[in-house]
Order: C-alpha cells, then sequence, then structure tokens
C-alpha cells in the first residue's frame, strides 16, 4: 500500500477530472449560496463552463462585515454547529459558520495536509496555537485528531509550561508561529534543556504569519526539525487551505475545496500562473457559509510546474505581503515581508527587531529597531557602527530607502508571543 | 590581568544610575568607570572590585554586558607619568584603543586602564619596560 498520500486518488486526480469536479462543486456551491440573503440576488443559477466563474462578482472582507452577524449563511439555524469570529480590529467582526460536515471537511483537510509533512499517528503532537475564536487552533486540533496523532491542546504562551509538556510526553511535531519559534528557543537555555540533544522534535507547522525563508531554515536549525510552511484564513475555515508537502518548495492548494484565481488587485483580472497577484478563492465545500471569489488581499503566485511529489493540485508562493499592508515610504511601494528578508539574511539580528515609519521634518523615515543581544555584542563600538552601516547599506540597495538603523537593548522590544507585529506605522499619530 | 565589563546602555535617563544601583545592590566597588556616547546608544566600561560579579548581576538583570582583559598600569601621581606610559608605547609600536584612568590616592598614587589589540603582548612589553601592571588580584584588593 502507498503511504505516502493521505488521499491518494484526490491529491494525484488528473487535472482534466479535477476541473470536471470543480465544475459540478462550482455549481452546488452557487445553488447552496443562493439560499442566504447576501448571495440571492448577485447569482445566477448557474454557470455553464468553470471558466465562468469570472463572471461572478467578487466578496470583500467589507460584505462580510457589512453582512455582519448572519447575512451570509446558507442554511438554517439548526444544521449549524460553530463559529469562528475575527477579532475585529480594524472594524466590525467577520464571523463564519460552520455546519458538521463543514467541520468535518475541515478535519480532513488538515490531516491530510499534516500527513503531507509526514505527521503519522505515532506523532505526539503539540498544538501552540491558541484555541478559541482564532481558527489556527482548533482547525489542526481537529486535523490531527483525525489523522491519529496524540493531540497535546497547548495553545498559545506560557513558555516554561510548553518546553516542560515537550520534555514530559516526548512530543514530537509542533504547531507554532514563526516569531514564537525563535522566542522559544531563547527560554530553553534558562530551563537546561538543549532541544536537540534532550527532545524527540522532528516536525514544525509554521503558520499564522508571514515569515522569510531565512527564518524558516534559522529554526530547522535551531531545533534540528524539519519546519513545514502553512497557509490558511478564517473566511476558508482556518489553516488547511495549503499546505507544504517534503519537497519544501511552494504549497499545494487543496483544489478540490477551493477554486484558486489569482487577480491582478487594481485591474481584477486574472493573472497567468507564475505572475504574482491577489488570492482568490471560492470555497467548493461549504454549506454553512459559501463563499464565492472572496478576495484575500494575500500576495502570491502560482507555479507553473507540476511537484515532483505527485500531487496535481498546484501550489502557491509564500505570501510575499497583503495588498493592503502595503506600504507607500516616500512613494515607494514595499511589503515588510522585502525588509524583513534582508535583516533575517544578516546573523547578527536575528528575531530582534522591529521597523518603524515615521514622519521626520514632514519626511517618510523608515526606522530600523534592533536589539543588541549578548552573543553579538564584544564591547566594541566598531563592530556595532559597521552592523549598522551593513543594515543600512543593504536596504538602500535592495529597497532604494535609506533606514535609520537604532541599536536598543535586548528585550527592550516587544515579545513575540503569538502574532508578531512587527512593522508600526507612526505616520498618523500626530 | 586586569579586565572591564562592558554594558550596552540605550542613551536615555536612568540607564546609569541602573547600572551602578545594581552594583552597589551585591557590594560591588567600582573602581573606574568610562563611558563612550555615540547618540543613540553608549557603552559603559566598569573596572569594578569583583569583576565576576559584576558580570553575573548585571547579566543576570538582562543587561548585554561583555569582559574584557585589560591593562592596569600603576602608575605615580605626579605630572608626566600618563605621558612616559604612552610614550613607551608609542616606541614599542602598540596603538591604545580606549584609555581611561583613576587616582587612588591624592598626590601618591593612580592607575591607567588601556585597551589594546593583543593585551597579552603588550603587557609583557609593558612589564619589560619597567613597569607595574596589575594582576586580577591586585585590583580587586587597592
Amino acid at each position: 500500500m502507498d503511504n505516502t498520500y493521505w488521499e491518494g486518488e484526490i491529491e494525484k486526480i488528473d487535472r482534466r477530472a479535477l476541473e470536471a469536479l470543480q465544475f459540478d462543486r462550482l455549481n452546488e456551491t452557487i445553488a447552496r449560496a443562493k439560499d442566504s440573503d447576501f448571495y440571492r440576488r448577485r447569482l445566477p443559477e448557474r454557470v455553464e463552463s468553470l471558466e465562468e466563474v469570472e463572471t461572478l462578482p467578487f466578496t470583500t472582507k467589507q460584505d462580510l462585515r457589512d453582512s455582519f452577524p448572519v447575512g451570509m449563511v446558507a442554511v438554517p439555524k439548526d444544521k449549524l454547529v460553530r463559529l469562528h469570529s475575527s477579532s475585529g480590529t480594524t472594524g466590525r467582526a467577520t464571523v463564519v459558520y460552520h455546519t458538521r460536515g463543514d467541520i468535518e471537511a475541515w478535519a480532513d483537510l488538515c490531516a491530510r495536509s499534516m500527513y503531507m509533512t509526514g505527521m503519522r499517528n505515532t506523532d505526539v503532537f503539540q498544538n501552540m496555537m491558541g484555541y478559541g475564536l482564532f481558527t489556527g487552533g482548533l482547525g489542526l486540533h481537529y486535523g490531527a485528531e483525525r489523522l491519529g496523532a496524540l493531540t497535546i491542546p497547548a495553545s498559545s504562551g506560557n513558555s516554561k509550561r510548553q518546553i516542560r509538556l515537550m520534555c514530559d510526553f516526548h512530543t514530537t511535531a509542533l504547531h507554532i508561529t514563526p516569531s514564537y519559534a525563535l522566542h522559544l528557543y531563547g527560554v530553553f537555555d534558562g530551563e537546561g534543556v538543549e532541544p536537540k540533544k534532550d527532545l524527540g522534535l522532528r516536525i514544525a507547522l509554521l503558520g499564522a504569519e508571514p515569515y522569510s525563508e531565512g527564518t524558516r531554515r534559522k529554526i530547522e536549525k535551531l531545533y534540528g526539525i524539519d519546519a513545514f510552511n502553512s497557509y490558511g484564513l478564517s473566511e476558508m475555515s482556518g489553516p488547511g487551505v495549503a499546505f507544504e508537502c517534503t519537497e519544501k518548495e511552494g504549497m499545494h492548494v487543496w483544489e478540490d475545496s477551493f477554486l484558486l484565481e489569482v487577480i491582478d488587485p487594481k485591474t481584477l483580472t486574472r493573472v497567468p500562473d507564475g505572475i504574482e497577484g491577489e488570492l482568490v478563492f471560492t470555497t467548493l465545500r461549504r454549506e454553512g457559509m459559501p463563499l464565492i471569489r472572496y478576495r484575500t488581499g494575500d500576495i502570491a503566485s502560482v507555479y507553473k510546474k507540476e511537484c515532483p511529489c505527485g500531487r496535481t493540485h498546484r501550489r502557491i508562493s509564500r505570501i510575499k505581503g497583503r495588498s493592503d499592508d502595503m506600504l507607500i515610504i516616500k512613494g515607494v511601494n514595499i511589503y515588510p515581508m522585502q525588509i524583513e528578508k534582508i535583516l533575517m539574511d544578516i546573523p547578527e539580528v536575528g528575531n530582534n527587531y522591529i521597523i518603524e515609519i515615521d514622519t521626520v521634518d514632514y519626511l517618510d523615515t523608515l526606522i530600523v529597531k534592533i536589539e543588541v543581544g549578548q552573543e553579538t555584542f564584544h564591547g566594541k563600538i566598531s563592530e556595532l557602527e559597521g552592523l549598522k552601516r551593513r543594515i543600512t547599506d543593504l536596504l538602500r540597495t535592495e529597497i532604494l530607502i535609506h533606514p535609520k538603523v537604532v541599536l536598543v537593548e535586548h528585550n527592550s522590544l516587544p515579545a513575540s508571543e503569538g502574532k508578531a507585529v512587527r512593522v508600526i506605522d507612526r505616520r498618523g499619530e500626530k | 590581568m586586569a579586565s572591564q565589563v562592558t554594558v550596552f546602555v540605550e542613551n536615555r535617563p536612568g540607564r546609569i544610575s541602573k547600572v551602578t544601583r545594581v552594583l552597589a545592590d551585591k557590594g560591588i566597588n567600582i573602581r573606574a568607570i568610562m563611558i563612550s556616547d555615540m547618540g543613540e546608544y553608549g557603552l559603559i566600561n566598569v573596572v569594578a572590585s569583583d569583576p565576576d560579579g559584576a558580570e553575573a548581576v548585571l547579566r543576570d538583570e538582562g543587561f548585554t554586558v561583555f569582559r574584557k582583559y585589560v591593562i592596569g598600569v600603576l602608575m605615580e601621581d605626579v605630572p608626566g607619568a600618563l605621558a612616559d606610559v604612552a610614550e613607551f608605547l608609542h616606541k614599542k609600536e602598540i596603538n591604545i584603543t580606549n584609555a581611561y584612568g583613576f587616582i587612588l590616592k591624592e598626590g601618591a598614587r593612580a592607575v591607567l586602564i588601556i585597551e589594546v589589540e593583543d593585551f597579552v603582548h603588550a603587557e609583557r612589553v609593558l612589564r619589560k619596560g619597567g613597569f607595574h601592571t596589575l594582576t586580577k588580584e591586585e585590583l580587586e584588593n587597592l
């Protein structure tokens, strides 16, 4: 028996068969969606081809907010078993409702994703994502149980307890944010635990925030593990939308469950594979709250080539940024990820930095604050000034902006337990 | 061999008082202190009665600390004593990267703390040249 795949038949499905399946499911989705107040008059009865999806209207985050609380629900209330909601820090909360079937389908996708990274039912899985309204925790929790792994619902935070759990129960797989993985490594030393030597960790699933290839390599090296990139968003249920296989080269989007389009965020027209654009998804299986052509705001591109792993589901690149977190500094468009990538390649910087944008003498100024840690400090001014110069030069050549690099004391920047906020735009504060 | 503890601090009110208070609370005496101001940050160099203790307690407080060997030259507190040391090192082509001094007893003895690239070589040369360089124990028991 081939034990590479969780559901080999669907994971290796022929592209033409996949498109036929998508077409059928798209029409089923349209039919279901029309039972909601929001989609009732917006959608045609059906589409005649898969390409015709482009004639359907987009759904935006604002639409989700405007239809709060139940405008997009497509089933009677007694069919709903759970809701997840965004924190609503930038406006009214967005809510997604699930039927029992939705929860099961989601757990299946998560199990399929985790199996793809090499996780098996013999693994001990410590889930260090927040449980609750946030989808990261519960999503992979159900997936891991479906997979059959021994699941520790550790949730986020409390570093010392996390380490204790890893030691006591011989954790082999983690679900963790990259910034917390880097933060946690610093705590191990104080606990007298050497992760590579004293623990049996082998896999980390990294998600919930964008990070660079340099960060992945760093985490893999520090912990002696394989780290896999995960992609999901609460509007598409949560994690399990796309995941990396053991090739670690792009994330397979589960196209039997999500119809993927990439569009130019300005012209709103589709761009070909290989070109960067905004990811747009249509749910193909969801019952409680189907979403048609949902604009994610996430910028990425689709790989042109097939993956050597044998799965036919197309791969997306890392998320380069969000169409809405793009910064315009002195008229130059910059994604925070571009800055992060540069900083991550400088060993002395590591995880300990923050980016501020401020107005100084009426001019936009990019300020990079970097903590001076024990391992990089040798009491030499020349060395510290050299580091500042190096960072300044790199940023100037790469993003054409002259930054102000400021060295700050160790532990003076906000610790990153959970989602890291690394960019602070202070331009509107005065 | 004498050593100094170098602390990285941001240039904002209260940092020097914090560093010195931490040392005082541990009963550590500061023999000499020298601050290099670099604008937004600075380095505080401290020669302490107990360098091991000073390094440990500052690290415990979360400071980024570096321990560096330096040369402590015992001199007479008279005009020209410092110039003698500097001229001697110049003749021997040894570059001083940082220096500061303190008086032990007015009109009697003073100590010059110097940083050099190769302190083992520099200390050997100074001793051969008849200068008294302080050991760790001597510095602690001054």
